[in-house]
C-alpha cells in the first residue's frame, strides 16, 4: 500500500475528484483551504489579499497497482495548467487496519 | 457554501431567480402609472377669514395679526405671508416640504379654534384650505362656437362635461367663459316709486309665487290621494303675469313696472379661442390618478362627444399636461435605450468577445427591472426622476459584471476550468466588488436622506440607483459567474470578418497600454512637476467658479406660455375687448410658433375655485399660449416671450403686463425662474418709496424682466356715507339702507325658475340705465317702517373715492414684494448684482430689505448639497478606510476629487450652463463615481506591492494591468451619460447640467487619476519605505557595534 499526498490549487478540485474516480480510488481524506508555497517557481497560496488562491489537500492510501494510472493522469492535469500548481508526493504505508 | 459557489452549482435555481425577478419588474412596469414628477404634497395650507365691513387695516390689525401670532407657533411652520384686504383676511402658511400636512391642518386647527373667542365680533368662522395638487387642472378643452353663445353652457354641460365627469380618475369638471342662463327681472325705479313698491316686495312676491306645496293626504274611500299645490313657474314667460300687489283697485303685474328676461348672466368671464368666442372646460383629477391614462380617456371621449355636437361648435384641448409628460417620458425612454446601446459598444470593444459582452449586458436588464419594483412597491409612479435614475445608474451596472467577468477570464487563460475560474475567480475579487459597491452606495443613499424640495426630488434618485446597484452586484456575484462557466471557453475561436474588424483596435488598445506604461514611468521620475501642475491646475479651475453662473433650476420649454395684461383699474370690458383683438391678430402673424391662443378676460364667475384664485376684473386679461412641438420651431418660449414683452411695452395704454414662458403655473423646473426682493417695514409710506426704489434697480438689471410690486394700485370705488343722525331720524338703520342700495344695484334673488331638472337664478334688480351714473345711486328710495319713502340723497352723500389697497404681510411684518422673471442670464449672478446696488440705498428707519424667491430656495438648496457633499465624502472615506485598512490609502485616492470639480467647472463654463441644484446632484455623485477608479487602482497596486515587487514597480505594472478595465468602467458611466447631456426631446433641459457636470468631471479626473494618484501613491510610500530603510541600517550598525 502507498499514500499519496496530493496538493492542488483549488481551481483543479473537480478535475482531480474525476481521476480519483476514474482510477478507482475509493477512499480519501481532504483538506480544504491549505496555504503552502512551491519550492521552485510555484506561487503562494495563502488566500490573502495579495495572494489570493487557496490549495486543497488529498491524501489517499492505495494499493500499489493503482499509483502508475494515477501520478500519470495527475500529471497530465498539471502539465495542462501550470501556473495553477498541483503536487502529488508518495511514500509507503505500512500497515493499514 | 458561498453564494456565488451556489450559484454556479445549481444554475437552474439562479437562472429562474432572476427570470422572476425580470418577470415580476416587467410586471410592476406595467402597473406603474406615469407622472411628471414624484407625488409632491403641497406644504401650504391657507386660512381665509371674512369680517364683513372691515377695511384692509382694520383686518390686518384685529384679525390678521391675532391669527399669524398664534400660527406661528405651529411646529415645522417655514414661513407665514398674508393679505389683508377690505372684509377678509387670507393667511398663507407655508411647512417644510415633507410635513405631514394632515397633521399641519390638525395643528392650525386648533390654534385657530383656540383663538375664535379673541376674534371681534362678526368675524366669520376661518376657513381653512388646505392646497391639493388636484386642484392644479390636468386639461384645459376650448369649445369655439360662432352661433351658439346663448345655449353653450347647457350644452357643453350636457353633452361634454358629463360624460367627461364620469371618466375614472375625473374629480371634477367645470366650464367657465360660457355664460349661464338666468332671468332677470329689471325694474324700473320710477314706476316702483309710483306704485310704492320696492324692489324687495317683488322679490318676496316671486318667492311666494313660485313654490310647490305638498298638502298632505286624503282618503277617499279605500284609496289615499296626495295633495298637491303647483304653483312654479312653467316657464319665464309666466313671471311677467304674476301680481304684485294693487294700486287705487288695480292689480299691478310685474310687467307694469319692469321687463323680464331670458337671458345669460351679466357679468362673466369672457373666453376667446384663436380670437373666437369660446368655452374653457377645466378638467381636474383625483389625487393618485394617472394624468396620461386620464387625458387619453379624454381624447377618446372627445372623439366620440364631436359628432354629438351643433356643428358649428369646435372642441379643442388647449393644453394637456399629459403632453408633455408623454414628451419627457418618451425622450427619457430614448435615453435609456441609447445609453444601453453605448454601454454594450464599449464592452464589445474592450473585451472583442461576444459571449463576455452578453453576459456583461445581460446584468442591464436584470438590475434595471428591479427598479420597477421598487416603484410599485413603493407606491410610486414612473417619471422623469425615475427613468433619470435608470439613465443615471445604466452605466454603472455593467462596472461590477466586468471586473468579476475580467478576472474569471484571467484565471480560464491560466488553464482553470471554467466551472472552478468561476467560483475562485469571483471568490478572489468580491470583496473589492462589494466595497466599490458600497461607495457608490455611500453617496446615494443619503440622497434619500434630503430634506426639503430637493429631498423630494431625489429621494427616488437615491433609492432607485442604491437598489440597482445593489442588484447588480448580486447579479455579479452569481449571474455572472454561473452564465460564465456555462459559456466561456479556454481561447474562443474568433472568426475571420470579426478579427478583420477587432484586430486593429487590439493592436490600438496595446499601443495605448505601453504608451500609459511610457507616460507613467516618466511622471513618477518627475513627481514634483506633476504634483504641481495638477495642483495649479485645479487652483486655476477654481477661477473659473467665478464665471460660471449660478441658477436654481434650469428652465425648461414646456410650449407654454402665458401672459397677463393690465389696463388701467377700472377699464370697461369693451375696451379691453378692442386691445384684445387688436394684440390677437398682431401676434397671430409674428408667432406662427403659436398653436392654440386662449384668451380669458373680465371678472370670474367664481365658477371654479381654481380660476377665482387669481386676481381678475374687467381691466385684466390674460393669455394662455399653446406653441408647437418644441422640436419643429426654432425659437423657444423664453425668446417668443421676450419678443411679446418688446410688443406689449410698445402699447402705452397698458398699466403693467407679465409675460411667463412656461404657463402661468410656475410649477416646479418649468418655465423660468423669478428673483423676489422684500421690503419689510410698518410704515406704509417709507417702504412704498423703498419699494419703487428696488423696483428701478431691477428694471436696470440686465436679464431682469417684468419687474413687478405686489401692493396694487388703489381700486376706484363709490362710497356711501350715511349720516347715522339721519337715519335714526328717519327710523332706517344702516344695515336696511344699505342692502336696499345693494339689492338694487347688484340685485336680490330670492328664488329660482326650474326646468328639465336644472335651476336659474330669478335675480331682481335695476335696469342697467338706471344704475349708471352717482345720480342713480343719490335717487335710490329708501322705505322706513311706516312705509315713508326717503332719497338716500336727504341721508348719505355719495362720494368718489379710492380702495386702500391691499396689506401684505411676510412672516408676521408688513412687506412689499417686488418680483422680477429672468431672462437668459444666471439668477444668481441677477441677484448678486441686485444686492449691492440694493445695499446702496439709505434705508428709513425700519425699513428691510430681503431677498426671497426662487433665490432663497436656491441658497437653502445649495447648502443642503454643500452638507450632503461633505457627508458623502466622509462616507466613502470611511468604506474605503475601512477596505483598504488604512487611512493613507483612501486619502490619496480623495485626489482623484478636486480634479472632478475642476472637470465639472470647465464642462459647465465651456458649454455656458450654469451650475444649477442639478449640475450640483451631479458633483456629488462623482464622488462615488470617481473614487471608485482610484479604488480599483490603488488595490491593485498594493496587491503588487505585498507580491514584493519594488514601490515605482507596483506602482507601473498596477497602472497598466488596471488601464483597460478603469476606461472601460469610466467609459460605459461617460457614454451612459452623454444622451442626458446632449438633451434630445422634451423636457431634457432639466437633466442636461447633470449629463454635462459628471461627465465633465469624470473625464477629467480620470484621466488625471490615472497620472496624479501614482504619483502622489509613489511619494508618500517611497518616504515610508526609505524610513523602513533607515531603521534597518540603524539596527545593522547596532549589532555590528555590539
Amino acid at each position: 500500500m502507498k499514500a499519496v499526498m496530493i496538493i492542488y490549487n483549488q481551481a483543479h478540485s473537480s478535475v482531480v475528484m474525476e481521476i480519483l474516480d476514474n482510477c478507482n480510488v475509493r477512499g480519501f481524506t481532504k483538506w480544504v483551504d491549505v496555504q503552502g508555497r512551491g519550492s521552485v517557481k510555484g506561487e503562494p497560496h495563502y488566500g490573502t489579499h495579495a495572494w489570493p488562491s487557496k490549495n486543497m489537500a488529498i491524501l489517499a492510501v492505495v494499493p500499489e497497482e493503482f499509483l502508475a494510472p494515477l501520478l500519470k493522469e495527475l500529471k497530465a492535469e498539471n502539465n495542462a495548467a501550470k501556473e495553477q500548481g498541483m503536487r502529488a508526493f508518495v511514500w509507503e504505508a505500512e500497515s493499514v487496519i | 457554501m458561498k453564494i456565488y459557489e451556489s450559484a454556479v452549482k445549481k444554475p437552474v435555481t439562479t437562472a429562474l431567480i432572476f427570470v422572476g425577478i425580470m418577470v415580476f419588474g416587467l410586471f410592476s412596469f406595467s402597473k406603474l402609472s406615469v407622472d411628471l414628477y414624484p407625488e409632491i404634497e403641497l406644504n401650504a395650507v391657507m386660512v381665509m377669514t371674512t369680517y364683513s365691513g372691515a377695511s384692509a387695516s382694520d383686518i390686518e390689525q384685529n384679525v390678521t395679526k391675532r391669527m399669524e401670532m398664534s400660527l406661528s407657533t405651529v411646529s415645522d411652520l417655514k414661513k407665514i405671508t398674508s393679505v389683508s384686504k377690505d372684509n377678509i383676511s387670507m393667511i398663507t402658511v407655508e411647512f417644510e416640504y415633507g410635513t405631514d400636512m394632515t397633521e399641519a391642518v390638525n395643528d392650525i386647527r386648533s390654534v385657530i379654534d383656540m383663538l375664535r373667542n379673541f376674534l371681534p365680533e362678526g368675524v366669520e368662522n376661518p376657513v381653512i384650505l388646505k392646497f391639493n395638487s388636484t386642484m392644479i387642472p390636468v386639461a384645459f378643452i376650448s369649445a369655439r362656437t360662432s352661433q351658439n353663445v346663448q345655449g353653450l353652457y347647457k350644452i357643453l354641460e350636457d353633452k361634454v362635461g358629463n360624460p367627461i365627469n364620469r371618466i375614472d380618475g375625473v374629480a371634477s369638471v367645470s366650464i367657465s367663459g360660457a355664460p349661464q342662463r338666468e332671468i332677470q327681472v329689471l325694474t324700473d325705479p320710477r314706476k316702483l316709486e309710483a306704485y310704492r313698491l320696492t324692489v324687495e316686495q317683488v322679490a318676496g312676491v316671486l318667492a311666494m309665487e313660485n313654490r310647490n306645496v305638498p298638502g298632505g293626504n286624503i282618503d277617499i274611500g279605500s284609496e289615499t290621494f296626495s295633495v298637491k299645490v303647483d304653483g312654479e313657474f312653467k316657464s319665464s314667460d309666466e313671471i311677467k303675469e304674476i301680481i304684485v300687489g294693487s294700486f287705487n283697485g288695480r292689480s299691478i303685474y310685474i310687467k307694469d313696472i319692469a321687463t323680464v328676461k331670458d337671458t345669460l348672466k351679466e357679468r362673466a368671464t369672457e373666453v376667446l379661442t384663436n380670437g373666437e368666442r369660446a368655452a374653457t372646460i377645466v378638467v381636474q383629477k383625483q389625487s393618485g390618478a394617472n394624468v396620461v391614462d386620464i387625458a387619453n380617456k379624454i381624447q377618446l371621449e372627445l372623439e366620440r362627444i364631436k359628432p354629438l355636437l351643433p356643428p358649428d361648435i369646435q372642441l379643442e384641448m388647449i393644453m394637456d399636461t399629459s403632453e408633455f409628460i408623454k414628451g419627457s417620458i418618451g425622450s427619457l425612454t430614448e435615453t435609456v435605450l441609447l445609453a444601453g446601446l453605448f454601454v454594450m459598444i464599449v464592452v464589445l470593444f474592450f473585451l472583442g468577445r461576444w459571449r463576455a459582452t452578453f453576459i456583461i449586458i445581460l446584468t442591464i436588464p436584470v438590475s434595471l427591472i428591479a427598479a420597477f419594483i421598487y416603484l410599485m412597491i413603493s407606491g410610486n409612479t414612473l417619471n422623469i426622476i425615475s427613468l433619470s435614475s435608470l439613465s443615471i445608474a445604466i452605466g454603472m451596472v455593467v462596472d461590477d459584471a466586468i471586473v468579476v467577468l475580467e478576472n474569471i477570464t484571467s484565471h480560464i487563460e491560466k488553464g482553470s476550468k471554467p466551472k472552478d475560474a468561476a467560483i475562485y475567480a469571483t471568490n478572489e475579487v468580491a470583496v473589492a466588488v462589494i466595497a466599490s459597491t458600497l461607495t457608490i452606495v455611500a453617496v446615494f443613499f443619503p440622497l434619500t436622506m434630503v430634506s426639503g424640495l430637493a429631498g423630494i426630488m431625489f429621494k427616488q434618485l437615491g433609492w432607485i440607483v442604491t437598489i440597482i446597484i445593489t442588484v447588480s452586484t448580486i447579479a455579479a456575484l452569481t449571474l455572472t459567474p454561473m452564465l460564465s462557466s456555462k459559456m466561456l471557453r479556454k481561447d474562443p475561436k474568433r472568426s475571420k470578418a470579426f478579427m478583420f474588424f477587432y484586430a486593429p483596435i487590439e493592436r490600438g488598445l496595446d499601443g495605448l497600454d505601453r504608451a500609459y506604461e511610457r507616460f507613467l514611468t516618466w511622471a513618477l521620475g518627475h513627481r514634483l512637476l506633476v504634483i504641481f501642475s495638477a495642483l495649479a491646475l485645479f487652483v486655476s479651475s477654481l477661477l473659473l467658479l467665478t464665471r460660471v453662473g449660478t441658477d436654481f433650476f434650469p428652465a425648461v420649454d414646456n410650449s407654454q406660455i402665458g401672459v397677463t395684461v393690465e389696463l388701467p383699474v377700472g377699464t370697461r370690458v369693451e375696451h379691453s375687448r378692442e386691445l384684445n383683438q387688436y394684440l390677437y391678430s398682431q401676434w397671430k402673424d409674428k408667432y406662427p410658433e403659436i398653436e392654440v391662443m386662449s384668451t380669458t378676460m373680465g371678472q370670474s364667475d367664481g365658477s371654479n375655485i381654481f380660476l377665482s384664485m387669481g386676481n381678475s376684473g374687467t381691466h385684466l386679461i390674460s393669455y394662455t399660449m399653446k406653441m408647437t412641438h418644441v422640436n419643429s420651431r426654432k425659437r423657444d418660449i423664453f425668446e417668443i416671450s421676450d419678443l411679446i414683452r418688446k410688443d406689449l411695452e410698445a402699447i402705452p395704454e397698458i398699466y403693467r403686463f407679465e409675460v411667463m414662458p412656461g404657463g402661468s403655473n410656475e410649477g416646479m423646473g418649468t418655465g423660468g425662474s423669478s428673483l423676489e426682493m422684500n421690503v419689510l417695514g410698518y410704515n406704509m409710506e417709507d417702504a412704498e418709496a423703498v419699494a419703487h426704489q428696488v423696483a428701478e434697480i431691477m428694471k436696470g438689471t440686465e436679464g431682469l424682466r417684468d419687474v413687478k410690486l405686489s401692493r396694487e394700485n388703489y381700486m376706484p370705488q363709490l362710497k356711501v356715507q350715511f349720516d347715522r343722525a339721519k337715519l335714526a331720524l328717519n327710523g332706517i338703520s344702516l344695515t336696511n339702507a344699505a342692502t336696499a342700495v345693494r339689492n338694487r344695484i347688484n340685485g336680490i334673488i330670492t328664488t329660482q325658475f326650474r326646468e328639465d331638472g336644472d335651476e336659474y337664478d330669478i335675480v331682481v334688480r335695476n335696469e342697467i340705465k338706471f344704475r349708471s351714473n352717482i345720480d342713480d345711486v343719490r335717487a335710490i328710495l329708501l322705505y322706513n317702517n311706516q312705509g315713508r319713502a326717503i332719497r338716500l340723497s336727504e341721508v348719505a352723500d355719495v362720494i368718489e373715492d379710492f380702495a386702500p389697497p391691499s396689506i401684505e404681510h411676510l412672516d408676521r411684518e408688513r412687506v412689499v414684494k417686488i418680483t422680477g422673471s429672468v431672462y437668459n442670464r444666471p439668477l444668481g449672478d441677477i441677484a448678486a448684482e441686485v444686492t449691492t446696488a440694493v445695499n446702496q440705498i439709505t434705508l428709513p428707519a425700519n425699513i428691510v430689505i430681503k431677498t426671497s424667491g426662487a433665490y432663497e430656495e436656491q441658497q437653502e438648496s445649495f447648502m443642503d448639497m454643500i452638507t450632503l457633499l461633505l457627508l458623502v465624502i466622509m462616507l466613502t472615506y470611511i468604506v474605503m478606510a475601512a477596505q483598504f485598512e488604512s487611512f493613507r490609502d483612501p486619502f490619496i485616492i480623495m485626489f482623484s476629487l478636486p480634479f472632478a470639480f475642476t472637470g465639472v467647472f470647465a464642462a459647465l463654463w465651456i458649454t455656458g450652463t450654469s451650475l444649477s441644484l442639478i449640475a450640483l446632484i451631479g458633483a456629488v455623485m462623482l464622488v462615488g463615481i470617481v473614487v471608485k477608479n482610484g479604488i480599483v487602482l490603488i488595490d491593485y497596486i498594493n496587491l503588487n506591492k505585498e507580491r514584493g515587487m519594488s514601490i515605482m514597480k507596483s506602482v507601473v505594472s498596477g497602472g497598466k494591468s488596471r488601464l483597460r478595465p478603469v476606461l472601460m468602467t469610466t467609459v460605459t458611466t461617460i457614454l451612459g451619460m452623454v444622451p442626458m447631456a446632449i438633451g434630445i426631446g422634451e423636457g431634457s433641459e432639466i437633466w442636461q447640467p447633470m449629463g454635462i457636470a459628471i461627465i465633465g468631471g469624470l473625464s477629467v479626473s480620470t484621466l488625471l487619476t490615472l497620472v496624479v494618484i501614482p504619483t502622489i501613491y509613489t511619494s508618500l510610500h517611497v518616504r515610508e519605505m526609505s524610513k523602513k530603510r533607515k531603521a534597518h541600517a540603524k539596527g545593522l550598525k547596532l549589532k555590528n557595534a555590539r
